[in-house]
């Protein structure tokens, strides 16, 4: 495989491009959904390919094919100049990639149990036997769904700089929904655990409450209300922190967004974007977490990076590219979905760093807000500097004491002013909730994180 | 790019391979689709991308249960092991006696408007051409910093076959345009997007999409604030397209709706809607994004009222659901959008959902509300099991007194769906596509909003 990653790059290079990389790869995975006790799909996918990128002059071209046989890899590879050829042509920015230096690795991530080696019953059994304990809870669990992922994939990064990175990676993730049904009224909880790694994560106890946590969810939020409408101060569980880290910052700093002239942080670094007690970091090297990885979709090594410091702006993700264009290092952020899509910025593991704060005394010393828990999703405009990030659940806080429970409501906030408007970081940190980001029409494995935060004016999309 | 014949043969094929290993039932699609897409960025050019996604998709079922393996390529040897993996992953899936069959086969009447020979013959150059005619549009006013546009030009081929002897295969062409274009002034910076997508590349579409992000980018930056309180509110068709596409595509799905899961559940005849709105799923439209011959599982192309003047009149079903109910499907399994793909079973989806047009004009919309919002996007998702729907006001402009001011900054939405169609009081006349979703604005007559005022 290494040899026709290796020959393939030198065809882009003899065809005429000034840069070429690849990414070659073979892989299986699973997925299982079981609903109200019977399995809805069981599914296996087997997937073989490669995507070439050639560079020439400021512009790019890729090709994709699923027949990795060497002639086809170098009409891949021919493809892709061509396309870059054409786009140059038409290109009014031009620049070089700079050279970095080449990494030569063969990485296998930590994994106990092979998803491989367990039989597609034990899958199956799996999955099943969470869907039965949500519906085991209680009789006003209405309906349920159990899902199970797996991916086993061997990932070969070439370039022209001589970097050749062999990763073999393994993910999971199980995830539950309760629905609860009372008096015609209808609700909905999850829960969701993933990590790179191996079965093992099925066994643990996180996994094994996971149909509990849905249900007792659902369950809890059959006697809530309509979220109220209007500004408040709200102090976010971990799990909102981190997708507040996600939307609000992490997406805006995406060099590539930067560079595209659509992000609200173009030419801040080094300006004050937060209070002094907010440091925001990127970080894919924490191992068996759901963003986890070591190298990055170009071969680059990937490094905890520190987006916002004591409330600084210390920079931005960068590529290759983006690195080249602004006269810094590449942080390894770049990442594809698969070999058939080109590899774009991406965030990792994102989060909030923890600070002083004890959680009972930051919510003590709120005198009326809101308690907002639970991520559903968010996204964000980095144009606008707009953005939005939906909670499962809010509670009221009167004097420090927490009241009584809301449902689900998005909250809203300006890019630029919400953390300044941080009043509390708690040292509860915690990183850990997975979920998959979306971005340029490609999906990637992320997880966020981060302590309980009091932030002031944020503006709550209630009902009422 | 193979042809309908070797696809179908293949199809055949490897539904008998499921057949003979032991499937009570399987269905097969075997697809070959072959995209340019072209990227500009600030202006320039970015990248230009060329993919060719052949593979197949078995779908086996054993007691009831469902099996689905995928092969990437048309390798015979992969096609057979993907057709015993599935009938093997069926095994280990749970008996299912809800599932009844597959369609039976049936003649297909092939819809005009799914395929645009001069579609076949866009090359990269003219894909490229493309992005810079609408970057030159999009960009085209001093406070327009950036312009970013891209374009999309696809050809599938797909064939669908069944154990039940159906084997059919159609061709499909797409097109797909999106332009942002970023506007500053001073410390204000705002956005405008637009995009389109068909069968086909429409007379004036560049222009269209591309004019309008300009405009908007520009609009866009004298803001405002508004204070928390009750506003009527006029949803653009971007709004209510992605908005009613989850909303009504997720609600109606008759899996939710059987499992209690959907806040529709149990609604069917009843009002949920102003007379005012009537929506239907129509797959025979022609060049819309959406439209097929036939659907993921072989059920004939057909009309499907699911709104009659705010009265619920139809779920939408896969041949799974028709079964459980003993009712024949209404032809809403999808394999994908525009172009079919064949990495993952087939679910329920609308095809085009069409919302029925009025006859009040934009203009007068705005002229009759005296204190509202005229929400251009929000992509947010309703709450399908309670069918409320709390969102961001992306981009929005406030109404005061018969007139469109300001863009609206931090502000959200929230309001029942069932609230939101039966507060519908006026309907535009004029439809656009977004998201698949063809709908005119409409008039909400009041919905809660939460200010930062």
């Amino acid at each position: 495989m290494e040899d026709l990653a290796s020959r393939t790059i030198d065809h882009a290079m003899k065809s005429g491009a000034e840069f070429a990389d690849l990414r070659l790869e073979s892989s299986q995975g699973t997925n299982i959904v079981v609903m109200d006790g019977k399995t809805k799909t069981v599914t296996a996918q087997l997937s073989s390919g490669c995507g070439v990128r050639a560079f020439i002059d400021g512009a790019w071209g890729f090709a994709v094919t699923n027949d990795i046989s060497q002639s086809s890899l170098s009409a891949a590879a021919e493809s892709a100049v061509k396309m870059a050829r054409v786009a140059k042509d038409r290109a009014k920015v031009k620049f070089k990639i700079s050279p970095v230096k080449a990494v030569r690795a063969v990485e296998k991530y930590r994994c106990g149990t092979a998803p491989s080696d367990v039989t597609m019953e034990d899958k199956v059994s799996l999955a099943s036997s969470l869907d039965r304990s949500m519906r085991s809870t209680d009789p006003r669990i209405s309906s349920t769904n159990a899902r199970y992922d797996d991916f086993e994939g061997e990932r070969i990064v070439a370039n022209s700089f001589e970097t050749l990175v062999r990763t073999r990676e393994t993910w999971v993730l199980a995830a539950c929904s309760a629905w609860a049904k009372s008096d015609g009224v209808i609700q909905r909880g999850h829960d969701a655990v993933g990590m790179v790694g191996g079965y093992e994560l099925m066994r643990t106890e996180d996994t094994l409450s996971l149909g509990t946590n849905a249900a007792a969810q659902a369950l809890r939020l059959l006697d809530s209300k309509p979220a109220p409408a209007g500004k408040f101060v709200c102090v976010l569980d971990n799990k909102m922190t981190g997708l507040l880290a996600h939307e609000a910052f992490g997406h805006a700093c995406e060099a590539d967004a930067v560079l595209a002239g659509a992000s609200v942080l173009e030419g801040r670094v080094g300006q004050k974007v937060a209070c002094d007690e907010v440091t925001l970091a990127d970080d894919p090297s924490i191992e068996a977490s759901f963003g986890f990885f070591s190298h990055d979709w170009e071969g680059v090594k990937a490094d905890k990076h520190v987006l916002i410091e004591d409330g600084i702006l210390k920079g931005y993700l960068h590529n290759l590219e983006s690195s080249s264009r602004m006269g810094t290092q590449p942080s390894g952020s770049s990442r594809a979905q698969t070999y058939g899509s080109p590899p774009i910025i991406r965030m990792s593991n994102t989060f909030i760093a923890p600070g002083d704060w004890k959680k009972d005394e930051l919510l003590e010393d709120t005198k009326e807000g809101l308690l907002i828990q639970g991520s559903q999703y968010g996204y964000v405009e980095p144009s606008k500097g707009q953005f939005m990030f939906k909670c499962d659940e809010a509670y009221v806080i009167r004097h420090g004491e927490i009241g009584e429970r809301y449902r689900d409501a998005s909250l809203s906030g300006v890019i630029l002013e919400v953390l300044n408007n941080v009043t509390g970081v708690a040292d509860d940190f915690m990183v850990g909730d997975p979920g998959y980001c979306g971005k340029g029409g490609q999906s990637a494995r992320t997880s966020d994180g981060g302590p309980h935060l009091r932030v002031a004016d944020v503006v709550v999309g209630g009902l009422v | 790019m193979a042809d309908l014949q070797y696809l179908s043969a293949l199809a055949e094929r490897a539904v008998s391979i499921a057949t003979r290993a032991g499937a009570d039932k399987c269905d097969v699609v075997a697809a070959d689709t072959n995209t340019i897409s072209v990227d500009l960025e600030k202006g320039s050019v970015k990248q230009a991308n060329i993919f060719s996604d052949p593979g197949v998709g078995v779908r086996a079922f054993a007691k009831g249960a469902s099996g689905f393996a995928v092969c990437t390529g048309f390798d015979e040897a992969a096609v057979s092991r993907a057709a015993a993996m599935a009938v093997s992953l069926a095994r280990a899936g749970t008996p299912d006696k809800d599932f009844k069959d597959l369609p039976v086969s049936s003649q297909v009447t092939p819809l005009p408007g799914l395929y645009e020979p001069s579609v076949v013959g866009i090359g990269p150059e003219e894909v490229v051409a493309m992005v810079i005619e609408m970057s030159d549009i999009a960009g085209d006013h001093k406070k327009i910093t950036s312009a970013n546009s891209s374009a999309a030009v696809s050809v599938c081929h797909v064939a669908l076959a069944n154990s039940n002897g159906f084997s059919s295969a159609q061709r499909m062409t797409s097109v797909d345009l999106v332009v942002e274009s970023v506007a500053r002034d001073g410390e204000a910076m705002f956005s405008g997007y637009d995009g389109t997508s068909g069968r086909r590349l429409e007379q004036g579409a560049i222009e269209r999409v591309s004019g309008k992000a300009r405009d908007q980018a520009i609009k866009g930056l004298v803001q405002t604030k508004l204070e928390t309180g009750d506003y009527a509110i006029i949803m653009d068709p971007l709004a209510a397209g992605f908005v009613l596409g989850n909303a009504i595509g997720g609600g109606l799905n008759a899996d939710s709706v059987q499992r209690g899961r959907s806040f529709l559940a149990g609604k069917l005849g009843h009002v949920i809607g102003s007379p005012a709105v009537s929506v239907y799923d129509d797959p025979t439209i022609e060049w819309a994004s959406g439209s097929t011959s036939f659907d993921g599982e072989g059920t004939p192309a057909a009309k499907s009222l699911l709104v009659d003047k705010g009265r619920l009149a139809s779920y939408l079903y896969d041949s799974y659901t028709a079964g459980k109910e003993l009712r024949g499907s209404t032809g809403n399994s999808s394999r994908g959008g525009s172009v079919w793909s064949y990495r993952h079973p087939p679910s329920i989806s609308t095809t085009n959902l069409v919302v029925s047009p009025g006859d009040s004009s934009f203009d007068e919309m705005v002229r009759e509300t005296k204190s509202g919002a005229y929400v251009r996007a929000t992509f947010d998702y309703p709450n399908l099991a309670t069918g409320e729907f709390s969102g961001l006001m992306m981009e929005s402009y406030v109404i005061r007194n018969g007139e469109l001011g300001p863009a609206i900054r931090q502000s959200t939405m929230g309001i029942g769906i069932v609230d939101m169609l039966s507060r519908v009081d006026m309907v535009g006349k004029d439809t656009h596509e977004y998201f698949g979703v063809h709908t005119p604005p409409f008039r909400i007559s009041s919905a809660r909003i939460a200010g930062s005022g």
